[in-house]
């Protein structure tokens, strides 16, 4: 049995390799197969992920119960936790009940709001996506232009200024640019709230009434400007370093050649092949950013997962932080995935084996 | 009247630390039909002469001075947006190294195509019947049209570009050394290529090579450089076989001999002067083996038949070619 | 090597950077004698009031905080931190990196799909968030901090490192070497491993310009060690004191100083770039 199965493999292989020979189909069809593995990758580096941190939260000092049992509750309920948790099994078992958990979502109940983790993220979620999205977006938008702007006036003062104060945002603190933000726009002119996501006692119906409403976007302005800041530093220096090279290239100069405009030729020539490798930057950043999202989110007080899992840090309430973390690390692997992809549909030259 | 008329062209590059005249007064006729060949070594200004002429200098470059009259315009004076509508309609470029002039992220089609729709207004449909027949020409396959450049082997790509440059049917068309980057066998093939479609080609060509057997066998017409200057020029046979100028008889030695007959290959010792320098007299006077006093000034042009040359020493041409054939006159001591 | 020096001796950025961050190791090193006070003493004015929020003045050069102590002093002794977090996970990071690296490059196979393969999975994990529970299950101390920067950084140093190796396999005189009978690890510690230092020292020096941004950040959540001072946690106490709006002396020279010396790291780092690759240098 399996050596037909290895046999009906090889055949496959073989179809494959022809479609390959043949050129024009070929591509697409090594495409799908590299999207195919590169999926497989980032689930198994889930699967890893998942168990790291089950591990990982196993090794707090101390009694491991209190890691999904609030200490706080009585005997009688911690008893009853302890079965619902499997927590009186082995290691392996324990292992089992964890991931089938995973699978249906659920990821224990919080310490501190005594809710399924798994309901507390989903709000926070949405909250730190719409800040992340806004916030790159910008930053993207202005570092793309920004760095071939820079790139096509090379050596000039306004490039050696743009650069270096892109370099120097990206060296600041990215929580202390918030502050000073905030003392600013927020204290001092009182143009734009103090912090969180929505005016005390603000009611809205839906979700999307929420976040177009005026008061949302004040709130909004801040934190997504601040990230948007620090973000902005790596598109633009990485645009200009990208433009620089491509400007080298002879298609350009034979662009030129030819009679295209200026303009023609930054966007049509330069821009597009020094956009590649920012593409691929912004899903990795995007990945970056989600992670990240943890420093703004604490300055300005945003209800996202990033502020959910200092809290939970903070208050030892670690179904939230394990939940929490997993849900970020899903995040970045999907975000490096989409990277990996997107480099390889991009570029037409880059090899899929 | 002259197609391309260049008198008295000086280009400049601004360095760090002074400037470098690349090209020093150099003047230059090509007539319409004529396929000219332009010789030097590395650094001896070809390359900036041709950048000069469709003004593709990079930003430290500038033409210092002289007229460059074209049909008639002077494109040392036309503005930037006039240049820019000439170029490839009128005057057209095959580049050196066809490796990376062509986009690797737009199929080649379309890089001909963007070509012909920049200066004429036609469909995208008629520009790529254009640009099919201009492969035919030049021996590709028209599905090949569709492929990216990284498809193309280095021979299929030079041939691409050669197709490009026909593609609006411009007067003149500048070839930069369009065989130094390919390997020998692909290299004859695509000069006889360039033969061929030079026989139904009714335009001017300006080859530019540091290889005299590709001018040979090309150009009817050939001009030397040597230290940013037109030291020699005229019909290409009358010049390989009667060189006027040290410099040419030198050259004509480095290579092999053209009629076939075994010789000693004999090179020129030295290398070629520094131009960021001030430089006074003949440039070749430092390797030249039959330097002399009087050729420290400036030399007056000499006229032949079929063009001119610059020697301190013209009268005394005839018996310098006859010592240029020893390979002892060559062993100067630099 | 030597010239790798005489290279970076006429980098103008590199030493710019270079005199920024000995300028704070020296500080660091003598924080103790530069201090004016404890910093962590609360100051009081004569009539025995506690010296809330100064302004910059003669006694307090930087002012002082919420809770009456000199920022100037905090600001010194908090250099020490930084200086130490950065250079350690620095060594570490650029020497488990460059390790890894050399071995997956050079031998390949599956001990290289193995390595990658791990690091693979160390992209996924999102660096702040691993260090926040890190720290959290670990305790707080400075020695989890450089574990959990540690943890995660040497994943990018290592991809590059493994190409270089890869590519150095290759040349003919690792060939020649091979030949004569020099065993596999000889190799590669004495003849790929030299050549790949210039890289490794891109990445010491921008690793550790990412682990004073991560030690910083961590502080400033309030998740560092509370009996260390650090430039995070400054602005931790500055922000948590509701304060930070009233007093710039206090709110500014830690993030200053953070900027200074993570931008040293980047302008180094930029420095053996240039060194590494020659293409880079005629910018």
């Amino acid at each position: 049995m399996p050596l037909a199965t290895l046999y009906c493999l090889r055949a496959a292989k073989a179809q494959t390799d022809i479609y390959v020979l043949n050129g024009k189909v070929g591509r697409k069809m090594r495409l799908g197969k590299y999207i195919g593995k590169r999926v497989t990758l980032a689930f198994f580096t889930l699967l890893i992920m998942v168990t790291i941190v089950f591990f990982m939260f196993r090794v707090i000092p101390g009694d491991p119960i209190s890691m999904y049992i609030d200490q706080g509750l009585d005997q009688e309920s911690q008893q009853l936790m302890m079965e619902m948790y499997g927590l009186d099994k082995s290691v392996p078992e324990q292992y089992a009940i964890y991931l089938k958990g995973l699978f249906v979502g659920d990821m224990g109940r919080s310490f501190t709001y005594s809710k399924p983790v798994a309901e507390v993220i989903g709000e926070r979620f949405l909250n730190t996506l719409v800040l992340t999205t806004t916030s790159l977006m910008i930053a993207f938008t202005v570092g793309i232009t920004g760095g071939s702007y820079l790139a096509w006036h090379r050596g000039t003062k306004l490039d050696l200024f743009g650069t270096i104060l892109a370099l120097i945002i990206r060296c600041a603190p990215v929580f202390w640019t918030g502050m000073i933000l905030l003392s600013v726009f927020a204290f001092k002119l009182e143009w734009l709230p103090l912090g969180g996501m929505t005016t005390v006692g603000s009611d809205f119906n839906s979700f999307f009434d929420k976040i177009f409403s005026f008061d949302f976007l004040k709130h909004l302005i801040l934190p997504a400007l601040t990230s948007a800041l620090y973000s902005m530093a790596t598109p633009t220096l990485l645009m200009r370093t990208s433009m620089l090279e491509v400007v080298k290239e002879d298609y350009v100069e034979l662009a030129f050649a030819k009679g295209l405009t200026e303009k023609q030729i930054r966007r049509r020539h330069a821009m597009r092949t020094a956009l590649l490798p920012v593409v691929t930057i912004f899903a990795v950043q995007a990945g970056l950013a989600i992670g990240g999202s943890v420093l703004v989110e604490t300055v300005f007080r945003w209800p996202g997962m990033g502020r959910e899992i200092v809290l939970a840090v903070g208050a030892r309430d670690y179904p939230m932080a394990q939940g929490a973390f997993l849900f970020i690390g899903l995040a970045t692997i999907t975000f490096n995935l989409i990277a990996d992809i997107l480099y390889a549909y991009l570029d037409p030259r880059v090899s899929l084996d | 009247m002259a197609l391309l008329d260049l008198k008295n062209v000086s280009v400049e590059y601004k360095l760090s630390n002074g400037s470098l005249k690349a090209v020093d007064q150099v003047s230059l006729k090509i007539e319409s039909g004529d396929i000219v060949g332009l010789v030097g070594e590395s650094g001896c200004g070809k390359s900036t002469l041709i950048k000069g002429i469709i003004n593709l200098l990079p930003t430290n470059g500038k033409i210092k001075e002289g007229e460059l009259h074209f049909g008639g315009v002077d494109l040392a004076k036309i503005s930037k947006e006039e240049m820019r509508k000439k170029r490839w309609k009128e005057i057209s470029l095959i580049t050196q190294s066809a490796m990376n002039s062509l986009n690797p992220v737009y199929r080649v089609g379309k890089q001909i195509t963007e070509a012909i729709l920049q200066h004429e207004n036609v469909t995208k449909a008629e520009a790529m019947e254009k640009a099919e027949k201009l492969f035919d020409l030049v021996g590709l396959e028209r599905g090949r049209l569709e492929d990216y450049p990284h498809q193309y082997s280095g021979g299929m790509k030079q041939r691409a570009i050669i197709a490009m440059s026909l593609a609006l049917d411009p007067k003149l068309i500048i070839a930069d050394e369009p065989t130094t980057a390919l390997d020998v066998i692909v290299q004859s093939q695509i000069l006889e290529r360039i033969n061929a479609m030079l026989s139904n080609y009714d335009g001017s060509m300006i080859l530019v090579t540091h290889d005299i057997s590709v001018v040979a066998q090309t150009c009817n017409k050939v001009a030397v450089m040597y230290g940013g200057k037109i030291i020699e020029y005229g019909d290409v046979i009358q010049v390989l076989k009667y060189p006027n100028h040290p410099y040419t008889m030198g050259l004509k030695n480095a290579f092999p001999s053209l009629t076939g007959e075994k010789k000693e290959l004999i090179s020129i010792e030295g290398t070629p002067p520094d131009l960021s320098l001030k430089l006074e007299g003949c440039r070749f006077f430092e390797r030249c083996p039959f330097a002399q006093d009087k050729c420290k000034r400036e030399p007056d042009v000499t006229h032949v038949d079929s063009g001119y040359f610059y020697c301190a020493r013209s009268d005394e041409r005839d018996e310098l070619r006859r010592l240029a054939d020893i390979p002892e006159t060559w062993d100067k001591e630099i | 090597m030597k010239s790798a020096f005489k290279l970076f001796a006429k980098n103008k950025v590199g030493l710019i950077g270079l005199t920024i961050f000995v300028s704070f190791v020296i500080i660091a090193l003598f924080a103790n004698s530069l201090a004016p006070y404890d910093p962590m003493e609360i100051q009081y004015t004569a009539e025995g009031g506690v010296k809330r929020l100064m302004a910059p003045s003669s006694d307090h050069l930087l002012g002082t905080t919420y809770m009456g102590r000199d920022v100037l002093s905090q600001m010194l002794i908090g250099s020490r931190v930084a200086v130490l977090v950065g250079v350690i996970s620095a060594v570490c990071v650029a020497f488990i990196g460059t390790n890894i690296g050399l071995i997956s490059g050079y031998f390949g196979g599956k001990v290289d799909r193995i390595l990658m393969g791990i690091v693979d999975v160390m992209y996924g994990l999102p660096f702040l968030p691993f260090a926040l529970i890190l720290v959290s299950v670990l305790g707080p101390g400075i020695q989890n901090v450089i574990l959990a920067i540690v943890l995660i950084t040497w994943r990018n140093s290592s991809r590059v490192i493994r190409s270089q190796a890869l590519t150095l396999k290759n040349r003919t005189f690792i060939e020649a070497t091979r030949l004569s009978g020099a065993s596999d690890w000889r190799i590669l510690y004495r003849h790929i491993a030299p050549n790949v230092v210039p890289v490794s020292l891109i990445y010491v020096s921008t690793s550790m310009a990412a682990a004073i941004m991560t030690e910083s950040s961590i502080s400033f959540l309030g998740l560092g060690d509370p009996m260390q001072v650090s430039w995070g946690r400054i602005l931790f106490t500055c922000y948590s004191s509701q304060a930070m709006f009233k007093a710039p002396w206090w709110i500014l020279p830690p993030g200053m100083a953070i900027t200074l010396l993570v931008l040293s790291g980047y302008m180094m780092g930029r420095a053996f770039e240039e060194i590494a690759n020659p293409k880079l240098r005629e910018r």
